[in-house]
């Protein structure tokens, strides 16, 4: 007897927690990101995030070792295809001293354009946490809305393009990565200065969709953020000419409007640690 | 008292564990998953109605700190207590090797059933068969996991187990 209504009670505690499960996602899928489960949530992120620094301070040099343990075969042959990219890069660095006197020029040129208009400010951000679910690929950085971060600010490293910012708390807030399935940018390829739209592909290389099938494109080639401003209407969420990558592969898939291609990420996700969030940029000018 | 007490600690340690030690654990493109771990090891020890509850609540925990829908890890947590919990109460081998079986299995489902709820609500942006290898690689490194956390949440659970009721 006691048996079954325990039993009984039982039931009825998991139906209960299961409808307010139910209710939570259909209350949250309606709100979308501004209702108060939203707000919620940006709360405990305040709570924890302290928590998450310290601990992954103390233990981040272990999982680096780690890391690098599991990924030393790698490691190994980077080196040799590094020993001989520096062969070859020397040869062109020998090469490329005639140039340097031209491109001093250029940059002198670029510095007075940047002094006239574009006038861009940043804070600098440290990674305390990555994403926690293996389906979302997002860092959480030390900066919040206390120190004037906002929504869909766009992230970058000194290496490259990073992604923006998507969930902002008080001190602390979470940024998806351009490799997130979720991300989409408008991308240019360097050498022939044609656009198409690069999305993530999680683990994989990013795809490069909507270019000109025409278009020669080199292997190794650069990919910047395309950048466009349309006034009142429309402006792109990061700024011009970020590198985002290399053109990795061309995939000759039999298209008439349209050529992919997949381009690796200039900046290594697995081991960011330091980045920069753009907080406002002036482009008119 | 004392088990609400144990069960925010251990929930808070896995949470906080899971963002970062774990989250640097990234074999083969998956990685552990502490929340499942926690709620199959507590249905085992403490039964269906523990389990639920455990589940729920660390699926909340987790769930406020994701961008997707709040309550669909919740929602898997309290089933896959629930069932764990109910499928326990009908094996009676002492193998140790038991939690280790249930937890692999477990996981597996729930993170495949997991994925079906994302995609029912358009939340899930990835592939059939990248899903299933993250739920195969995450039920065999929580398997793993399992000789390890078990031990350690026995003897918590037993040691916060008011004295006065009797062991089934």
């Amino acid at each position: 007897m006691a048996l079954r209504s325990r039993a009984r009670s039982t039931r009825v505690l998991v139906v209960a927690l299961v409808s307010i499960s139910l209710v939570t996602i259909t209350v949250d899928y309606r709100e979308g990101t501004d209702g108060p489960l939203a707000s919620l949530g940006d709360g405990a992120l305040a709570v924890v995030s302290p928590l998450q620094e310290a601990v992954s301070k103390v233990t981040h040099p272990i999982g680096n070792f780690f890391s690098t343990l599991f990924r030393l075969p790698s490691i190994r042959r980077d080196r040799d295809v590094l020993r001989q990219r520096v062969d070859t890069l020397e040869t062109q660095l020998a090469e490329g001293r005639a140039d340097q006197a031209r491109l001093a020029e250029l940059e002198a040129l670029i510095g007075v354009q940047e002094s006239l208009g574009i006038r861009i400010e940043t804070t600098g951000a440290q990674v305390i946490a990555n994403g926690v679910s293996n389906f979302e690929w997002t860092i959480t950085i030390d900066k919040g809305s206390s120190d004037g971060i906002h929504e869909s600010m766009p992230v970058v490293a000194s290496a490259g393009l990073v992604g923006h910012v998507v969930n902002v708390g008080t001190s602390s807030s979470v940024v998806q990565l351009i490799i997130d399935p979720d991300s989409s940018v408008a991308g240019r390829l360097d050498v022939s200065r044609q656009t198409g739209l690069l999305s993530g592909e999680g683990p994989a290389d990013l795809q490069m969709s909507l270019v000109e099938p025409t278009v020669e494109v080199a292997p190794d080639e650069h990919v910047v953020t395309a950048g466009y401003r349309i006034a009142g209407v429309a402006e792109s969420l990061y700024p011009p000419n970020v590198l985002i990558g290399t053109v990795s592969r061309v995939l000759d898939e039999d298209s008439a409007t349209e050529k992919f291609l997949t381009v690796r990420p200039a900046v290594d996700f697995s081991s960011l640690s330091l980045v920069l969030v753009v907080l406002s940029r002036d482009t008119r000018g | 008292m004392r088990r609400a007490l144990l069960l925010s600690a251990v929930i808070l340690t896995a949470l906080i564990l899971q963002t970062t030690v774990f989250s640097e654990v990234n074999l083969l493109g998956a990685k552990p998953e502490l929340m499942y771990l926690l709620t199959i090891c507590f249905a085992i020890l403490e039964g269906p109605s523990s389990g639920a509850i455990t589940g729920f609540a660390g699926g909340m925990a987790q769930d406020f700190l994701l961008d997707a829908p709040k309550g669909i890890t919740a929602l898997t947590l309290t089933l896959l207590g629930y069932a764990t919990g109910m499928a326990r109460q009908y094996i009676v081998t002492p193998s140790p090797v038991l939690p280790v079986l249930l937890v692999g299995g477990g996981t597996f489902a729930g993170v495949v059933f997991y994925g079906i709820v994302s995609f029912l609500l358009g939340e899930l942006s990835i592939g059939w068969l990248y899903l299933f290898r993250v739920a195969l690689l995450s039920g065999l490194y929580n398997a793993i996991l399992t000789p390890l956390v078990f031990p350690l949440l026995r003897r918590a659970a037993e040691g916060s187990r008011s004295r006065r009721v009797a062991r089934w």
